[in-house]
């Protein structure tokens, strides 16, 4: 008999898949019925979460179910669910985003053409993500990262017709493939050495001893590759910021909240094989690092509004990996975990500005009236406060529990760089808000009926405004109560990690600097964005220099488009093609032409009479009999 | 090894179907297009469930040659019509069978020199189906060369771009290719002294001394690599791709190309394995090379069908490099990589095949905003572009994980880079779908229809055999193994 | 055996450079098929002769196919000396030469 709990996962993980198959096959000329059974089936996937929860969350083991789903000579790839508190306590992320992200787009999407087929690929990544949540093996967990990225690329690319949004899905899929190579080639690695790709053989001890320390090291940095890409970590970054080009709530789910994140989740996964090498972590903490304050500088000179939580996501997930790679596991899965919740919220509050504006510039939002859309402003200002780590929000509890991780390294550097990172973070984030709140002009107030006339000539049915609404207030909740949970998630997490977690030490001033710099940026954003005569200008535009090397994004995406240009597509591609053509082909052609030409010059000996020729043969003939047989 | 005079020829009946159709078609008068194409559809689609049919009575547990036929021929010059199949030509059986069924529905719209096509067509199947079957030297040679000669006449009359030259370029590389294969295989009866074709009796270990095998060996090798678009060979086939009409490429790349590669393993490294071990690192390095220009060619190309026909040199690379690991998994890789992509470039060239009759272009500057006038063709498209990638749950990444595996552990540096064209291969598949599929709708495109349910029926077979075995691989991999084994195990080392 | 195989042999001889005289000297199409077929005749002579000389039948079976190749031969040759007629107007080779 199949035990519950593996009937429970099984449901919860193949509902999604069998919502995607109907709807692409069956039902794409019935968008609100796709909507309805994909919302159900993720609904499933929480329900079995929740329910998966409640069964093993105080269980110490463990739960593994696995079948061989191929066997080719000595490889053998499993198939099935891995249950330990890391991966239940994503699967009831990832499902509850998934749910409310679902629901919130009944609201953002109506009356898109394309609404099946967006909701069909939803439920595909909702199927991909929870299963990459739950593999047992690092195959499984490739095979399902790929498709995390497909439903990624598909759904960047949504609005087809927009060009920048077919350029953005082609760039971020390459781009993390870039990562994924060196992911896979770091699984081949590890398969050439330890013979398995089980996560729970590899996280043990002895996995050391299968390797040298110079190979071990280099496998680690491999798979860490495949993260890179995957959370868009220095200096594979680029693709995140234009990703937003897809539908809001693509962003707030995907590129935000939980696929992102799965390369969080995988270093949280694999975290006892990781931290036995030293050296990779290091180079782990180094590029958290260097992402983190990358992203946040962008951050402060973009007016678009998806685009600066498109970077301090970028910046949040370098800050995980900083808590995991300094030695913190629970730092790492707890910001992980209310990062997903506050951003999540924050993407959608941007969502309703979007959709109701029609604009992406957050100037243009605070100058027609920004303000007077009360419960998404509030709920955004909330999570904002969340991302900048004001207590007594969750993101203040799991910002403190990286710092302290932080500080427990012996070189103070990394200490340093997140506390500038908190600075900048709370400057960038109140930025936005403060704009918005107290736009400069007020043509808002002294024209309202004029802009309400305009905000409400695509007049939504109530409905849609309330499913919208909807989510952001579930979402609140747990950006304001989560952190109060501190405690629970950290036993409740240590219980699946073999090795001990490091007591850090407890430091009585570190959160008081660290929410002092989050409230120095504060400041600076309030006397730079937000009193009466601001000049709305931020210290970091001024100059010409800094604004265009932050615009440029440090110019990596000139140095990529350069190279792709240069180097891949004029040059490579072009001794490749040129190589074909000419030498290759020109070999070829030119044997061909040879012969042709020398059947010419032969066949001027053809062009006697025929029977001269005939003569000719038969004298020859005569001629050799006579010289051999005589 | 047993012959059963009872047991029904299932091998022999599926070539008998062939040269019924082929017969039939030859009966009936050339105006009559409608019955020609139900005909033609009849006896392939019963040529497909006659190769589904043995698929499922293939008895894996015993594993080995079944099915066995044996008819001497020739006795005097030990020539015998002998077939059979193993684990690895029953995937290409199957394989060719899906091909050739949906090839013809694909021709449905065709009106120009309607029976002459598909009788060419048939008799040029027959060839294929006789090759992958037959276990006696000289008719796998016979079988060879009746696969070639019609792809000529088929590209010439019926092609498109460049189609004379492409034809004789295909023409004139394939015959060098069997210019090489006949003597290998005169060489090898010549020395075994054994007075047989049979590859069955040839096949014993101690029979040839290895410079004989390595001779062998390296004529088949390049025999018939030359037809699996091994570097530096493979100039003709991106050009026969685009000359070629639409079921004849599907044929050609789906399946012919697979003949090269099947044609290297049956004959080149069941008859000569010390040949095999001794050049697998030539191999392996024409195989990479293959691999990485065959993506960075692609990446320039400005037609669909030339992206397709450099993809294919690249993902014929990639079983080069599968035979080339001397390996279980390798071999495994290799099979199912060559069935995988036989199914993927069909798809794709059908797909591409029903643009180009509505659009008359192939050119990538001319196409864009398909979806918005043919969702489902260009859907068929993309399905086709991300099996290409190499997306998981397609059946190509699995053929391809495996080969890759495989090859870390012989040649990392090659697989590296194997690994590593992965992205340009992304990069190139994505800029066709970005070309083609997407963008603005395109006002010379609007008046267009998508596909209609009927002629649909051919992509959403192929769309289906690709998931079929891109989710439950293991259906292909348990049979192939069953042939991987025992030849490794009786490997000399 | 009556008569000797050298006497077959010279026979057979003498007519494969009676054929060869005529295909190579008249300057006329049809006349150079006739010796065509003369000197295959001689070669049929001397398979006959062979085969009577050794007692095996591949001689004789050679001859059949003699006849039969050559009978093919002489339609499909005639029918191109039709064509060349209608082509030329006449049946002389050094007319084809012209037209190439």
């Amino acid at each position: 008999m199949m035990d519950i709990s593996l009937a429970a996962a099984l449901t919860g993980l193949l509902a999604p898949l069998l919502a995607f198959a109907l709807i692409m096959v069956l039902l794409r000329g019935r968008p609100h019925l796709c909507a309805g059974l994909s919302i159900a089936a993720v609904g499933l996937s929480l329900g079995s979460a929740l329910l998966l929860l409640a069964r093993h969350g105080a269980s110490p083991n463990p739960l593994e179910y696995s079948v061989q789903w191929m066997v080719s000579g000595d490889l053998a790839v499993g198939a099935g669910v891995f249950l330990d508190p890391l991966s239940l306590l994503m699967m009831v992320v990832v499902a509850l985003i998934c749910l409310l992200v679902q629901i919130y787009s009944l609201g953002y999407m109506a009356g898109d053409p394309g609404l099946a087929r967006y909701y069909g690929f939803m439920s595909l990544f909702a199927w991909a993500m929870l299963s990459l949540t739950l593999a047992p093996n690092l195959l499984q967990l490739y095979v399902f990262w790929e498709l995390v990225g497909l439903s990624s690329y598909l759904l960047i690319g949504f609005w087809f017709e927009k060009y920048s949004a077919t350029q953005a899905g082609k760039k971020a899929f390459v781009m993390t493939r870039l990562g994924d190579v060196a992911f896979l080639l770091g699984i081949l690695l590890v398969l050439a050495h330890l013979g398995n790709l089980g996560i729970r053989e590899m996280n043990t001890a002895a996995v050391a001893a299968a390797f040298e320390p110079s190979t071990l090291t280099v496998a680690i940095l491999l798979i860490f590759g495949g993260i890179v890409g995957k959370s868009a970590q220095f200096p594979l970054l680029t693709w995140l910021p234009d990703a937003m080009e897809g539908p809001t709530p693509v962003s707030a789910l995907l590129h935000s909240a939980t696929m992102v994140a799965a390369g969080v989740y995988l270093f949280a996964r694999l975290y006892p094989f990781f931290s036995l090498s030293p050296t990779a972590m290091a180079v782990c903490l180094a590029v958290g690092t260097i992402s983190m304050l990358l992203a946040a500088t962008m951050a402060m000179v973009t007016r678009d509004i998806k685009q600066v939580w498109a970077y301090s996501t970028i910046s949040q997930l370098g800050f995980m990996l900083m808590g995991l790679a300094s030695g913190s596991y629970f730092a790492g899965v707890f910001h992980l975990t209310t990062h997903a919740g506050f951003k999540a919220l924050l993407f959608l509050c941007a969502g309703v500005f979007i959709h109701h504006f029609e604009t992406n510039d957050m100037v243009a939002i605070g100058r027609a009236g920004g303000r007077r859309q009360l419960i998404p402003l509030v709920c955004m200002t909330l999570a904002a406060a969340a991302l900048a780590g004001l207590p007594p929000l969750s993101g203040f509890f799991s910002k403190e529990a990286v710092m302290a991780a932080l500080a427990a390294q012996p070189n103070p550097i990394w200490l340093g760089a997140g506390l500038l990172g908190a600075f900048l973070t709370a400057y960038y984030a109140f930025r936005l808000i403060f704009l918005i709140w107290f736009p400069d002009r007020v043509s808002a107030e002294t024209a309202p009926e004029n802009t309400d006339a305009h905000g409400h000539a695509h007049a939504q049915p109530r409905w849609q405004v309330l499913v919208m609404l909807v989510p952001l207030v579930v979402l609140a909740l747990p950006t304001l109560g989560l952190g109060g949970l501190q405690t629970h998630l950290m036993s409740f997490l240590a219980a699946g990690l073999t090795g001990p977690e490091p007591v850090l030490p407890h430091l009585p001033w570190l959160p008081l600097t660290a929410s002092g710099c989050a409230l120095a940026g504060l400041i600076l954003a309030w006397f730079e964005f937000g009193r009466r005569r601001a000049p709305r200008i931020g210290f970091a535009e001024r100059s010409a220099f800094w604004r265009s090397l932050f615009a440029e994004r440090w110019y990596i995406d000139r140095f990529y488009r350069a190279l792709v240009d240069r180097v891949i597509d004029r040059g490579l591609a072009r001794l490749c093609a040129g190589g074909d053509r000419h030498v290759i082909d020109g070999a070829v052609d030119g044997l061909g032409r040879g012969t042709v030409a020398s059947g010419k010059a032969v066949s001027g000996l053809h062009r006697i009479m025929i029977q001269h020729r005939l003569g000719t043969m038969f004298a020859v003939i005569i001629f050799l009999a006579l010289y051999f047989f005589i | 090894m047993h012959i059963s005079p009872t047991a029904f020829p299932w091998l022999s009946s599926i070539l008998f179907c062939c040269l019924g159709g082929l017969i039939t078609i030859l009966l009936l008068p050339g105006r009559r297009h409608q019955e020609i194409k139900w005909v033609s559809a009849f006896f392939s689609g019963l040529t497909l469930v006659l190769t589904l049919n043995l698929f499922l009575l293939y008895d894996q547990r015993v594993g080995g040659l079944q099915f066995v036929e044996r008819v001497s021929w020739i006795p005097s010059l030990g020539i015998t019509y002998f077939n059979g199949i193993d684990g690895f030509s029953l995937p290409m059986l199957l394989l060719s069978g899906i091909v050739f069924f949906t090839a013809v529905l694909t021709m449905w719209e065709l009106e120009h020199r309607v029976k002459e096509f598909f009788a060419l067509l048939f008799l040029l199947v027959t060839g294929v189906f006789g090759l992958f079957m037959s276990l006696d030297l000289f008719f796998i040679f016979v079988w060879y060369d009746v696969s070639l000669f019609p792809m000529y006449l088929l590209i010439a009359i019926w092609g498109s771009t460049r189609k004379e030259y492409g034809a004789m370029k295909l023409t004139l590389y394939l015959l060098a290719g069997s210019a090489l294969i006949l003597p290998g295989i005169v060489y090898l009866v010549v020395q075994s002294g054994l007075q047989t074709f049979d590859l069955t009796a040839l096949m014993r270990a101690d029979l040839f001394s290895p410079f004989e095998q390595k001779l062998g060996f390296f004529l088949f090798y390049i025999g018939f690599g030359i037809l699996a678009g091994v570097w530096p060979f493979h100039t003709w086939s991106p050009v026969g791709h685009v000359a070629a009409p639409t079921a004849v490429s599907m044929v050609h790349a789906g399946v012919l190309m697979k003949i090269g590669a099947f044609g290297i393993l049956r004959l080149g490294i069941f008859l000569c394995p010390l040949g095999w071990l001794y050049w697998a690192p030539l191999m392996a390095l024409l195989a990479t090379i293959g691999i990485v220009y065959g993506v960075f060619a692609g990446l320039r190309q400005t037609d669909i069908k030339y992206v397709i026909g450099y993809s294919s040199v690249s993902h014929m690379g990639i079983v080069g490099l599968g035979l080339a690991t001397v390996s279980v998994e390798g071999l495994n890789g290799a099979v199912f990589q060559m069935f995988a992509h036989g199914i993927m470039t069909a798809l794709f060239f059908s797909a591409v095949g029903y643009i180009y009759d509505r659009t008359h272009t192939k050119a990538l500057d001319e196409l864009g905003g398909l979806s918005h006038t043919m969702p489902v063709a260009s859907g068929y498209l993309v399905i086709a572009a991300l099996t290409g990638i190499g997306v998981p749950c397609l059946a190509s990444f699995w053929a391809e994980l495996t080969v890759f595996i495989a090859s870390f552990r012989v040649y990392p540096l090659y697989a590296t880079l194997a690994v590593a064209a992965l992205v340009v291969s992304a990069l190139f598949m994505l800029r066709v779908l970005q070309r083609t599929c997407y963008g603005p709708p395109n006002e010379r495109l609007a008046h267009l229809g998508d596909v209609s349910l009927g002629l649909g029926l051919p992509r959403m077979i192929l769309v289906a055999v690709i998931l079929l075995f891109g989710l439950f691989p293991a259906l292909m991999f348990e049979l192939i193994q069953t042939a991987s084994i025992p030849l490794l195990n009786g490997l000399p080392r | 055996m009556i008569v000797p195989f050298n006497h077959v042999l010279v026979l057979s001889g003498l007519l494969f450079f009676l054929g060869l005289f005529c295909a190579v000297v008249r300057r006329n199409l049809v006349m150079i098929l006739l010796g065509l077929e003369i000197m295959l005749n001689a070669a049929a002579v001397a398979f006959v002769g062979a085969s009577l000389r050794w007692q095996l039948m591949d001689g004789q079976a050679l001859v059949v196919f003699i006849i039969a190749v050559a009978a093919s031969e002489v339609s499909v040759g005639l029918a191109l000396v039709m064509a060349a007629y209608h082509r030329t107007g006449s049946v002389d080779p050094r007319q084809l030469e012209q037209d190439g």
